[in-house]
């Protein structure tokens, strides 16, 4: 009788505490988000009344909403595609008998173990205009210095730059993982049909980590879309209200959300964006998903 | 049934389990209760940068020895954003939060959140402070105290003397502060300087003489029946068309975001010769600029009136279990006494006027700025201040112009386009 009940149990409890903990930390936050996101709800006093949707289509009807999205998508390609690329070339280098093979592979690490304020703060100096280490090789080759949080080219070149840095490390070991488990006999065959280490590299190593790579794209845009740390560190310490710039030339969603719900104490609007990007986030995420599902059906 | 019933009892266990470790992190167990006399008791002062309150602390444990208070202290935005997000989920705000002016407009809509300092006789001290530096604690008609003062900010010009004599002007403070009355005439002195062909620029940014024009005014986007003026008092357009002017202007701005990391390798470069600095500042110029500019920097009269810009307030958060003990303490910390020993430690100006009157004040001089007698300037600046009235919605309106400007410095707008842009987003931010 016992043993009867812990075989039906047992799986039950083991499987529990991520549910529990899904439902505390994911579940309820999202419905009470929702449920804010209906009101006009004050950060401090709370609800002062339910308004159904009308935070969204003021949320719809505000130009700085679509900035702060178009500002998202286009420091998300900027940081992400030349960041996986990147982190491709790194993974096959790391796959090669490098002497010291260990140390290199930890080392590829550092920058996203770094606090991300420390890294804020060089990249701040890196990208000073007065005294900036880029302006100052930019005043070697005759070129005029760049106030590079003034305009809107040059603070997302200079956020994906930082953005970059940290997570190129991160996805260059996912996908030397997966390198390392493509069987060394294709390579092989590639090498006696007369294959040359690139073009085995882009026909044998790129096709079997196609699952890996598609895994990082979507993570990659999952966190690239709540964009947020690194440009709200790139605004200048005496003012980080979120607003990104003078003229909101780098400000994301998540900073716009902050703006709201933290600088003018609004939580109504902040839990509004918040559903709204979740909402762009899922539609991304099924776009993968298809993807995902089409690519492995190929094979 | 059996397995229904033992499911239903793990279950229950399970959620007893869930709701005691809910309670121990949210904090909500049973710690120190109500206290009884003698009862030992801990106390929690949250302040933005260094208050001075460290060896006050100390005193006040040694005369209270049941009383354990504990500093805490967080970087300005992230202070009063925490505050904020703690009033609202009811817990984790510590006994005494200190709110700068700028917020209390801000907070003092939700009031609510906080106790009423005239229900434990907070109306009794009412005359410690100057007259306006009360009022702005109050809410209510006045029935309602947020809060005690700490300091203020007296404002007040600092220069570079070393630069002032590189460029043949004159060094000493009253012949500097003898240079101008208003704001135009500090623009055309820099004129001078720029002429010189000095390296450096005249002021470090917009941002900072912006603010000091605004806080010169007697009321800015708000009047004082809490109606929106950004658009229509003539102070706030000739204030932003006087910056604007020189914003953009060759030599004039170093174009520095104030408190910046920037900001602070600007002092330390001397790429700038002049900013308003309210008291408060004089800490942040002395570490920014370093020991190898002890004594470059000297302190003059301000062009224009005097006015205020900062200082804060010691507020007692409702959620706190000692209420009375806490009120106690931030009365010890804001006592005349105490307010004088802050001000010889770290600069904060008293905003008191016994204590502007007080010798130590007074004869307090700063040997980082060339000795001068900052306690007579600043006090002399405290007695004759007419503070800013800030509206309910200031936080909204405020950066809405100074983002504005900050256009126009760097290049990207013309003052007319960068003033209809701000009227424009004002309105927004005020959902008209």
């Amino acid at each position: 009788m016992r043993g009867r009940l812990d075989r039906h149990l047992t799986p039950y409890l083991f499987v529990a505490p991520f549910f529990v903990l899904f439902a505390v930390f994911g579940a309820y936050p999202l419905l009470a988000t929702l449920w804010m996101s209906l009101h006009d709800w004050h950060l401090i006093n709370g609800d002062a009344g339910f308004i159904g949707l009308a935070n969204y289509s003021e949320l719809f009807a505000d130009p700085d909403f679509w900035n702060a999205l178009v500002n998202t998508l286009s420091l998300f390609v900027i940081s992400t595609v030349p960041q996986l690329f990147i982190a491709l070339g790194l993974a096959a280098l790391l796959n090669t008998k490098l002497r010291g093979r260990t140390f290199w592979r930890a080392g590829v690490l550092v920058p996203n173990v770094v606090s991300v304020v420390a890294v804020a703060l060089v990249f701040a100096q890196v990208f000073g205009r007065d005294f900036g280490i880029v302006n100052w090789l930019l005043g070697l080759v005759g070129l005029d210095p760049v106030d590079w949080p003034a305009n809107v080219w040059s603070s997302h070149l200079a956020i994906a730059a930082i953005v970059t840095w940290r997570w190129t490390g991160y996805n260059a070991l996912i996908y030397l993982a997966a390198m390392q488990a493509v069987p060394s006999d294709l390579y092989e065959s590639a090498r006696l049909d007369g294959a040359s280490t690139w073009k085995a590299f882009w026909t044998v190593t790129v096709p079997m980590i196609r699952p890996t790579i598609l895994f990082t794209t979507v993570v990659s845009t999952i966190g690239g879309l709540q964009l947020f740390a690194e440009p709200l560190l790139f605004e200048s310490k005496g003012a980080s209200t979120g607003t990104g710039g003078s003229d909101r030339q780098y400000q994301t969603i998540t900073m716009y959300l902050y703006e709201k719900g933290f600088t003018l104490f609004d939580a109504g609007s902040a839990a509004t964006i918040a559903w709204v990007l979740f909402l762009i986030v899922a539609v991304f995420a099924l776009i993968n998903f298809a993807v995902v599902r089409r690519t492995v059906a190929s094979r | 049934m059996a397995a229904g019933g033992v499911f239903a009892r793990r279950g229950v266990r399970l959620a007893a389990g869930l709701v005691a470790g809910a309670l121990a992190l949210t904090g909500c167990g049973s710690g120190d209760e109500s206290t009884g006399d003698g009862e030992k008791i801990t106390l929690t002062v949250a302040t933005f940068s260094d208050f001075g309150y460290e060896p006050l602390v100390k005193d006040y444990m040694a005369a209270h020895p049941n009383i354990t208070v504990k500093l805490r202290v967080t970087e300005f935005d992230q202070h009063h954003k925490q505050l904020a997000t703690r009033l609202g989920a009811g817990a984790g705000a510590a006994d005494i939060e200190a709110v700068e002016e700028g917020y209390i407009p801000q907070f003092r809509q939700s009031k609510d959140k906080f106790v009423n300092l005239a229900d434990l006789g907070a109306k009794d001290l009412s005359q410690q402070w100057l007259p306006w530096k009360w009022e702005q604690s109050l809410a209510d008609n006045g029935n309602f105290v947020m809060g005690l003062g700490t300091d203020m900010g007296g404002l007040a010009l600092c220069y570079r003397s070393d630069l002032f004599k590189a460029a043949g002007l004159p060094v000493e403070r009253d012949a500097v502060s003898a240079l101008w009355t208003g704001w135009d005439e500090y623009f055309a002195v820099g004129d001078r300087f720029i002429g010189s062909g000095s390296k450096a620029k005249w002021f470090d940014g917009v941002g900072n003489i912006y603010q000091a024009m605004m806080n010169q005014t007697p009321y800015g986007y708000f009047d004082t029946s809490d109606t929106y003026v950004g658009d229509s008092n003539p102070a706030v357009k000739t204030a932003f068309d006087k910056v604007a002017a020189v914003a953009n202007k060759p030599g004039m701005s170093a174009k520095l975001d104030p408190f910046s990391q920037q900001w602070n390798v600007g002092f330390k470069q001397g790429t700038f010769a002049t900013l308003p600095c309210p008291s408060w500042m004089l800490g942040l110029i002395k570490d920014g600029s370093g020991p190898d500019n002890a004594g470059k920097w000297d302190i003059a009269k301000i062009p224009g009136n005097g006015g205020n810009w900062g200082g804060s307030f010691l507020t007692v958060p409702k959620q706190g279990k000692h209420a009375k003990e806490s009120y106690e303490l931030a009365k010890f910390l804001t006592s005349p006494d105490s307010e004088a020993k802050i001000f010889q430690s770290v600069g904060s100006l008293p905003s008191q006027p016994e204590t502007l009157k007080n010798p130590a004040v007074i004869g307090f001089k700063n040997e980082y700025f060339s000795n001068a007698p900052v306690g007579e300037i600043y006090a002399k600046s405290g007695e004759t201040l007419q503070p800013n009235y800030r509206g309910t919605k200031d936080a909204d309106v405020r950066p809405v112009f100074g983002r504005a400007l900050a256009r126009v410095e760097q290049g990207k707008q013309s003052p007319a386009d960068a003033w209809t842009q701000a009227l424009t987003e004002a309105g927004k931010a005020l959902g008209k």
